[in-house]
């Protein structure tokens, strides 16, 4: 987390409104003056607010993932980053570039070479084969054929379709129809990649099969993505961090692991109330200050308890807890205890609630 | 009665605006008719030179090539029929001129059908234009064409012409307007030209579209030509118009047969390489 942190911003949005409709101007200076809501806005203005005051930044190497249900403004949002969407105010910076100010040719080139898209409808062009719809983001940018199309099997050999690269895309699967997707965003080695619901409409074996894969092959690549969905346990599968939308707010931005234990506000509480929390939440999380514990617990020697890391999920912990027989589980950084996990903290940490105080250990 | 002298006053400036376009833009419509005699006659020639067994060889290998062996046969099989009702030169004459109005007409409408699919406003401006020329009777046009390009084949090609243009340009405009929004969005987040976006993502999903509107115009302008024989297109059109008049009905009924194959053998090839397009 903290490499992450320190590596560099690569999107940066700063107070991005989008209001769709005539009187979008007059709206958003309502908005600014008196503070007016969604439904005052679409009453007053006939405007729908999209996006409403978000601020996010994605960094390097980074997935990003946005969750929210539909109508939260997470589609807008993404088209916000890459400019199908022109913004109504704010600033967008994508790889130190105000997006606002590129014009014509130094836009096109932005999209081709910096930032990929991935479709929830996957929008495979369908009188085309394949391997010349992989090639698609490169003919584009009037790179040779026969450069672009080697370059397209290699995409395809990356999302394991090299057999399919002739076959028309009617002839594939729903969840090969996707991997020709990202295989199409992966051939113009763009270093951001936007994923707009792209396995919303697949199967859930399929689905959590394409997810794995594509954290691991964005990871081995490299790449930083911004990847939008409606499905929490989805988000929580692919992102490194992850933003709640509501009615066009960020209503939080954080890890996993922090959404759960301390969600923001009610709505967000009832998104993570039906998550498992068993590899989600962690030792560092859960566990008792040594020597609070050692103050409570006399009669029990911590040298003697199973040692762990502090990134070990509860899952394991549980594991660790049930075969040895003891009353909790050292966390070891460093050479050093740092805490314990007591069985009780761990039922605390499966409820998603940080431990209690340590007079009922 | 006011209505009269309106009426009478109307029919007046109607035929004063005729007078002063044949006096005025006499020369524009001396040009009009040599370029529309000037094709029909080339192509007249072009299929006319060569026997009738070549043609209809021709439309054998066609057919079997674009819809089948079996339809490739009818073809051929029909031309000969033609030939053999003694009306060969009038079922080319025909076929001529269909061909030389579909080109004039398709010049025409393909890339106004274009522009009225990007802009709006162009599509609602020709709207009301369409609809005119296709709610009035086709024969109303041939009054006209008379009174600026004279008696003969230049006055029929461009009442047909007229009469073609609505469907190629409805059915265009209907497809290059439509594109599927992933697939505009999948262009342009992909840094996309805007000549590339009409080649490579809008032409392609309008083909189909725009091949099922030649294929009404084609349709439309069979009807017109033969219609036309009234001004003297020459070609069946006139074949049957004469029969009409001396009620000679076996040459009426050759010609109509004549027609109907003429007819079904373009339809079912436009249709055909409409379909192979879509598919490829």
């Amino acid at each position: 987390m903290s490499a992450m942190a320190a590596s560099e911003v690569l999107i940066d949005c700063q107070s991005v409104w989008k209001v769709f409709g005539d009187n979008a101007r007059a709206a958003l200076r309502a908005i600014a003056d008196r503070g007016l809501s969604k439904t005052e806005v679409l009453q007053e203005f006939s405007c729908v607010v999209g996006v409403s005051d978000a601020s996010i930044q994605v960094r390097r190497g980074e997935i990003f993932c946005v969750m929210g249900l539909s109508g939260s403004g997470k589609s807008t949002l993404i088209r916000l980053l890459n400019r199908l969407i022109e913004p109504s105010s704010g600033r967008i910076t994508v790889k130190g570039q105000d997006l606002s100010g590129l014009r014509g040719q130094a836009l096109r080139d932005m999209r081709a070479k910096h930032i990929g898209m991935v479709f929830q409808s996957v929008a495979l062009l369908p009188h085309r084969t394949v391997l010349e719809n992989a090639a698609f983001g490169l003919e584009v940018q009037g790179v040779a054929r026969a450069r672009r199309l080697e370059v397209a099997r290699e995409a395809l050999a990356r999302v394991g379709l090299s057999d399919w690269a002739g076959r028309l895309p009617r002839e594939l699967s729903g969840g090969m129809q996707q991997r020709v997707g990202l295989a199409r965003a992966l051939a113009a080695d763009p270093e951001i990649i936007l994923m707009d619901e792209p396995f919303s409409a697949l199967d859930p074996l399929i689905r959590r099969q394409l997810q794995d894969e594509f954290r691991s092959l964005t990871k081995e690549l490299g790449k930083s993505a911004v990847f939008i969905t409606h499905d929490l346990d989805e988000a929580i599968r692919i992102g490194d961090r992850i933003a709640i939308m509501r009615d066009g707010v960020i209503v939080q931005v954080g890890t996993a692991e922090e959404i759960v234990l301390n969600p923001a506000d009610g709505y967000v509480a009832d998104f993570v109330a039906g998550i498992s929390r068993l590899h989600l939440i962690k030792a560092h999380s859960v566990m008792y200050e040594p020597a609070a514990w050692a103050r409570a617990r006399p009669e029990v020697d911590v040298g003697a308890l199973p040692r762990t890391h502090p990134e070990a999920d509860i899952d394991a912990l549980i594991g660790m807890v049930v075969g040895s027989g003891q009353e909790g589980v050292a966390v070891v950084d460093g050479g050093r205890i740092v805490g314990v996990v007591t069985p009780r903290g761990l039922l605390q940490g499966v409820r998603g609630t940080a431990p209690a105080d340590l007079s009922v250990v | 009665m006011a209505d009269a002298a309106f009426i009478e006053a109307f029919d007046d400036a109607v035929e004063g605006g005729l007078d002063w376009l044949d006096d005025h833009g006499g020369g524009v419509f001396d040009a009009i008719r040599h370029a529309l005699a000037g094709v029909y006659d080339g192509v007249e020639w072009l299929l006319l030179a060569p026997p009738f067994w070549a043609v209809a060889a021709l439309a054998l290998v066609a057919g079997w090539r674009v819809v089948g062996w079996r339809f490739g046969g009818l073809a051929a099989l029909g031309l000969g029929l033609c030939a053999a009702m003694g009306l060969w030169a009038e079922t080319m004459e025909t076929l001529a001129l269909v061909v030389t109005a579909m080109v004039f007409a398709l010049l025409v409408s393909l890339p106004l059908g274009v522009l009225a699919g990007y802009v709006p406003a162009v599509k609602r401006a020709a709207e009301p234009a369409l609809d005119l020329i296709q709610t009035l009777p086709p024969y109303l046009y041939l009054l006209p064409a008379i009174a600026l390009l004279g008696y003969g084949p230049a006055t029929a090609l461009a009442a047909t012409c007229i009469v073609a243009l609505p469907p190629a340009l409805r059915l265009t405009a209907l497809g290059i307007g439509r594109t599927p929004q992933e697939f505009i969005e999948l262009g342009q987040a992909n840094g996309i030209r805007p000549w590339q976006m009409f080649a490579k993502i809008r032409l392609p999903f309008a083909f189909a579209s725009i091949m099922a509107g030649v294929n009404q115009s084609l349709m439309m302008a069979f009807g017109m030509v033969v219609i036309a024989g009234i001004v003297g297109s020459g070609g069946l059109g006139e074949t049957i118009y004469g029969a009409i008049r001396t009620l000679d009905i076996a040459t009426s009924v050759d010609a109509s047969v004549a027609i109907v194959v003429l007819t079904i053998v373009l339809d079912r090839l436009t249709q055909g390489l409409a379909d192979r397009g879509a598919r490829a």
